[in-house]
């Protein structure tokens, strides 16, 4: 989820900017020529992903996916979340300027923490292990991300606390799906393209 | 999809030069952002009031772009005048609705709302390649700039496939739902994005082999600063100047 | 004629899942030829041009290229900057954000001055008749657009020869009759066209194999 404009206040936008500075510079840090048409084109394909819509109940809602982006990424998450998040406010007016820095914070720093605790086990011999490592890092994605939210408006202010209350229970669904997805399309690019997997 | 429909107009605001733009708004974002008081908001107001005039866009569509930025919003406001302790309003059940969480709340709407109808007038009224080209010569990373290129340059691309697939899987009786099925269609379609995207790059790496790339990218065109954008400037800092005044002092 | 600017000697090669693509294939072309070779869906056309300019390696045989073997990248670095690919889908090719700018990439690869690359801009420009496309975004072209403008960044390259990959697939007629005039016109042109359009081949070669099976006959 993405938190507006002109709603945070001054340490958190702060903080977030320069979270999402050192990562962003980590991420381009380790990244070879060769590798940027693939990052770019990555990058392309979440963006298109992200206007996906799955039926949630009643309601629907859009693919997030960095749990993946993490997987496939690590690092570079960062700038291709950035990049991203830049061209939904430039685009659809998703968010702004001041806050990019703390909504590629939230979504990105997750899809770090995803590609350091699953990328080692998507690669593994069995189907099954790559599944479930998929559930949980797309799981574990968009819950990390919801808390981080949540966080960042609690840390703006107190008032704020049943909005935060509000965007964790939002997400809940959303987890579960996220986590089936994301399984299957780790389980799919293991079948038919394991060397994406490899980094 | 994929250009800002603002970015084709002919007005003063859209032969801007691009550097100029993404300065103003930066700055002008963050300083209103962590702004409170309604005197240096309303001096705030003025800048995308008089932005709209120059831009000679229709309100309707600026309008209606302006709705889904108010979604956040919104549900800001079903919490917020509720949360604030203070003079009370009306009461809703067990709430309390407080003179200073409604002012409050207002005082975010305003904010946002100022922030982002700026933006959207001076970046949407720029195509984006312009903008990219910007952030190059106001030194962003190079590697950064060029992920940015790329990733935008083939965002139709990718789209046009996922529009291909889908229709094809629509074709076949595809209804997505609440179940396993949908799930499981979702993510194979996804994976197959992701698939050709991660070919297509490794055929467009080929690409720029064949044509003698040898890790620069070396750039043909380049801005051309006209004076009108020299004038643009030094009104913007005036103005900005005021905004500092009224903050600061 | 002297030697052949492209040789290939029993080459073979096999994808997994697909099956021997390419076996035991011979093939030469020499300066000033123009060859066509026709083959239908999947067999195998677009993998020979992809041998030729080492993006792919085969499981056997021996390439010479401007005489000389080529077996590592590196051999076939210098070879890239003489032979142009035109590829199936221009998307791949066409990545810079304007015309103009894609077609100048090549000559600025080669550390030609702004002046000379302006020059070879034009002059490509006019040579295809897209001199009305030079300021719009790549990707807002039309499919016949963007693969005149993909000719252009290839021809940019002054290369010495040019393979051509299905270069007329789903073009329309008056799209398609420019790419002839065009190679037809120009007498100093090398290159190898595969496609599985006969009427077209037959316009723009003058000699022609049929791919089949994996080998070349003619």
């Amino acid at each position: 989820m993405h938190i507006s404009e002109g709603i945070l206040s001054a340490p958190v936008l702060l903080s977030g900017a320069g979270v999402t500075i050192i990562g962003t510079a980590l991420g381009l840090r380790g990244m070879k020529e060769e590798k940027i048409p693939r990052t770019a084109l990555l990058s392309s394909a979440f963006f298109v992903a992200s206007l996906v819509h799955v039926p949630v109940g009643p309601s629907s809602a859009h693919l997030i996916l960095n749990g993946l982006v993490g997987i496939l990424l690590g690092w570079a998450a960062f700038p291709a979340i950035l990049l991203g998040l830049t061209l939904q406010a430039a685009l659809f007016q998703f968010g702004g300027l001041t806050t990019l820095g703390v909504n590629t914070m939230n979504m990105a720093l997750p899809a770090v923490i995803c590609y350091f605790l699953f990328h080692l086990l998507v690669k593994k011999k069995s189907t099954a292990l790559t599944g479930i490592a998929g559930f949980l890092a797309g799981f574990l994605g968009v819950l990390l991300s919801g808390l981080m939210v949540a966080l960042s408006l609690v840390f703006t202010g107190e008032y704020f606390r049943q909005v935060a209350k509000l965007v964790i229970i939002v997400h809940l669904p959303i987890m579960f799906i996220e986590g089936v997805i994301t399984g299957f399309i780790v389980v799919f690019l293991r079948k038919v393209k394991p060397e994406i997997l490899e980094g | 999809m994929i250009d800002s429909p603002f970015s084709q107009g002919k007005s003063i605001l859209h032969s801007l030069d691009p550097r100029v733009k993404i300065l103003v708004v930066s700055l002008y974002s963050f300083l209103t952002a962590v702004e409170k008081r309604p005197v240096v908001l309303l001096y705030a107001s003025f800048l995308p009031v008089i932005l709209f005039f120059l831009s000679r866009l229709r309100i309707r569509e600026v309008v209606k772009r302006m709705l889904p930025v108010n979604g956040f919003v919104l549900l800001l406001w079903l919490f917020l005048p509720f949360s604030f302790p203070g003079e009370k309003i009306f009461t809703l059940g067990p709430l309390v609705a407080t003179r200073e969480g409604i002012l409050y709340c207002l005082i975010l709407t305003w904010k946002s709302n100022l922030i982002f109808l700026t933006t959207l007038l001076l970046l949407s009224t720029s195509p984006i390649f312009h903008l990219v080209h910007a952030l190059h010569h106001l030194r962003l990373p190079s590697r950064l700039v060029q992920l940015f290129y790329f990733t935008y340059r083939y965002i139709p691309v990718v789209h046009r496939e996922y529009t291909r697939l889908s229709q094809a899987a629509k074709i076949r009786g595809f209804q997505p739902g609440n179940n396993l099925h949908t799930y499981r269609s979702t993510g194979y379609l996804v994976g197959m994005l992701i698939l050709r995207a991660y070919e297509r790059s490794q055929r467009i790496y080929q690409a720029m082999l064949a044509r003698g790339f040898q890790g620069t990218f070396w750039t043909l065109h380049h801005f051309q600063w006209r004076k009108a954008d020299s004038l643009a400037g030094v009104i913007f800092f005036l103005y900005f100047l005021g905004l500092c005044y009224l903050k600061w002092l | 004629m002297n030697i052949p600017v492209i040789e290939l000697a029993g080459i073979s090669i096999a994808f997994p899942g697909r099956g021997k693509v390419l076996s035991d294939l011979d093939f030469s072309l020499y300066a000033g030829e123009k060859v066509g070779i026709k083959g239908t869906n999947g067999s195998g056309k677009t993998t020979l041009l992809h041998v030729m300019m080492g993006l792919i390696k085969p499981d056997a045989g021996v390439i010479k290229i401007f005489g000389r073997e080529r077996k590592e990248e590196k051999d076939f670095r210098e070879v890239r900057r003489h032979i142009g690919l035109l590829f199936q889908d221009s998307d791949d090719q066409l990545f810079s954000p304007t015309v103009e700018e894609d077609i100048a990439f090549g000559p600025l690869n080669l550390r030609k001055s702004r002046e000379e690359v302006r020059r070879i801009v034009e002059e490509m420009c006019t040579l295809l008749g897209i001199e009305n496309l030079r300021d719009r975004f790549s990707h807002t072209l039309s499919h016949g657009e963007k693969r005149l403008v993909a000719l252009a960044t290839i021809l940019a390259m002054e290369p010495r020869v040019l393979l051509l990959d299905e270069p007329t697939t789903a073009l329309d007629e008056k799209t398609t009759r420019r790419i002839e005039e065009l190679l037809v016109s120009q007498k100093q042109l090398t290159y190898c066209i595969v496609s599985h359009d006969m009427n077209f081949l037959g316009k723009v070669s003058e000699k022609l194999y049929i791919l089949e099976k994996g080998r070349l006959e003619g």
